[in-house]
């Protein structure tokens, strides 16, 4: 069981999410502008 | 002050906001592009939790709820996809593009950035078509799940809270055209997250924590844990698909693509939209709560109205009632708006070869916005029965038809007229078939669609004329070289 007695195949629904949010910060950080932003 | 009292209150002041927006966003229109896209002037914050709320339905409160009680912890995997793929990866994949091309192709809507990217008359007709009578069964949807928010929050009657409430829409639509919708979209996005949170800290609370809940869920049966559990796999993963992937091809959420001031509004936006976008997975977890809390209601999907009623004080279910208003309100008003354009701009002005001034446009739309309004209304009023069935049937039915073409139109250069009209036609059929004889192996309809729109996409578009390549150079926005390549700075 993974915390709060959740299996883990459940509880990597939350890993997702947390993990959509590290994603979505680290790629408006690094993305480099291009030319073509206006 | 009596319950009904506060209800009454808080939802009074609540709706009177949102025609004040209406009307300030009214001030500000003066051509089509300013009714459709607000004049593609719209900020990171605006846009990404206008989108959030767009997206987020009365229908996937309440009916999330349901799924949550009924199927349990497994649920949260429908959150999970929404979040990640639904709104995460849909910012990252598409927004950009979908910005730059439809700016240089000059489209306001979907049907339209499908004919000029294309070069395809009758992918804007039937795509106009498609999400003319689909959306509108939609729209039918979302009405029905606030007329029963009402009724069992506030005890007023279905037909008094769906004209109430479709009314107001109706007026800040017709008004305000795109900026009201966003604008309005981004304060119900608020006033839907404190609300889903109020109710997620408090439920928890009652139940005495997560663990505690989880022990109690596993005790009444271990599927309500599991993943997949009790729902299974074809089941889970279908739903997860058509609400989260479908996203890709639905016009009311990419339209906020083409609206957004630059493509830098996508740096914070994309945050912005995750962040938010993650209140989706507390209607499931809420619902699975009230299984433990409330075993043995007769109706799965009176689990989220029960919860609230139990846990809340009654001004904190006011909150939270108007935070399901709010997902309706905004989803309701964002379907509108793109229906008004698929028929004035797509069928009557470009499919009908009407020439209408600027004025006689945004006079047409604010019509066509309250006449759909007005037929979702009326058959709201004595809903057909099988509606949540048809809310799936009309996503898979818009997704399938659009969706590919979206996609490759923007990263698939070889993609040919015939191949985009190929795979409208096979993704819609195919779906509409599967769905229509009964979605064989508890398969929706949606998935095979998709299937048979991708094959037709590639195959036909294969065996094809090319689009010109000067055509191409300038989608992608470069000039092509001496060898006629474009040279795409993409």
């Amino acid at each position: 069981m993974a915390p709060f007695e959740t299996p883990w195949l459940t509880f990597v629904a939350w890993i997702v999410i947390a993990g959509s949010v590290v994603m979505a910060i680290l790629w408006s950080v690094l993305r480099k502008p291009t030319e073509n932003d206006r | 002050m009596s319950e009904l009292g506060i209800h009454a209150l808080v939802l009074a002041v609540y709706l009177l906001l949102l025609v004040g927006i209406g009307l300030l966003a009214a001030r500000r229109m003066r051509s089509s592009e300013d009714f459709y896209l607000g004049g593609r002037s719209v900020g990171p914050w605006v846009t990404s939790l206008s989108f959030v709320a767009a997206y987020f339905s009365s229908v996937v409160i309440i009916g999330g709820g349901g799924f949550g009680y009924r199927f349990g912890m497994s649920t949260l995997w429908i959150g999970a996809t929404n979040v990640l793929i639904g709104v995460t990866l849909a910012w990252m994949v598409l927004g950009r593009r979908i910005r730059l091309f439809t700016g240089r192709l000059g489209t306001m809507t979907v049907p339209g950035f499908l004919a000029e990217r294309f070069r395809a008359k009758e992918a804007r007709v039937l795509a106009a078509l498609v999400i003319g009578l689909f959306l509108i069964i939609y729209n039918v949807s979302i009405l029905k799940g606030m007329g029963h928010a009402f009724e069992g929050l506030m005890e007023i009657p279905y037909t008094t809270g769906v004209l109430l409430a479709g009314a107001i829409i109706i007026l800040y639509v017709s008004l305000g055209g795109y900026l009201a919708v966003v604008w309005t979209g981004f304060f119900q996005a608020w006033v839907m997250g404190v609300g889903l949170i109020l109710l997620t800290v408090v439920a928890l609370k009652a139940a005495g924590g997560l663990t505690a809940a989880n022990t109690a869920l596993q005790a009444v049966s271990p599927g309500l844990v599991h993943t997949p559990g009790e729902w299974g796999w074809a089941g889970l993963i279908s739903y997860a698909m058509i609400v989260s992937f479908g996203v890709w091809g639905m016009p009311q959420l990419m339209v906020r693509f083409y609206s957004i001031k630059s493509t830098s509004v996508l740096r914070v936006g994309t945050v912005v939209a995750t962040v938010g976008g993650s209140m989706a997975v507390l209607p499931y977890l809420d619902g699975a709560i009230a299984r433990v809390l409330h075993p043995g209601l007769s109706n799965a999907d009176l689990a989220i109205p029960t919860l609230t009623k139990a846990v809340l004080s009654p001004w904190g279910s006011a909150l939270f009632l108007a935070g399901v208003i709010a997902a309706g309100m905004s989803t309701f008003a964002s379907v509108l708006i793109i229906t008004s354009g698929a028929v004035v701009r797509d069928l009557v002005q470009k499919g009908l070869g009407r020439e209408l001034s600027e004025r006689r446009a945004v006079r047409y739309s604010r019509i066509v916005s309250a006449v759909v309004g007005l037929v979702s209304l009326a058959i709201a009023l004595r809903p057909p029965a099988l509606v949540l069935v048809l809310t799936a049937f009309s996503w898979a039915a818009i997704a399938s038809t659009c969706l590919w073409p979206m996609l490759f139109g923007l990263y698939w250069k070889r993609a040919t007229r015939w191949g985009v009209l190929a795979s409208m036609g096979g993704g819609l059929v195919t779906a509409l078939v599967w769905i229509g004889i009964g979605s064989p192996y508890g398969v929706h309809g949606f998935i095979p669609g998709l299937a048979v729109g991708l094959v037709a996409m590639i195959v036909v578009s294969a065996v094809t004329e090319r689009l010109p390549e000067d055509h191409i150079a300038r989608v992608w926005g470069g000039s092509p070289d001496e060898n006629g390549t474009p040279a795409s700075t993409l």
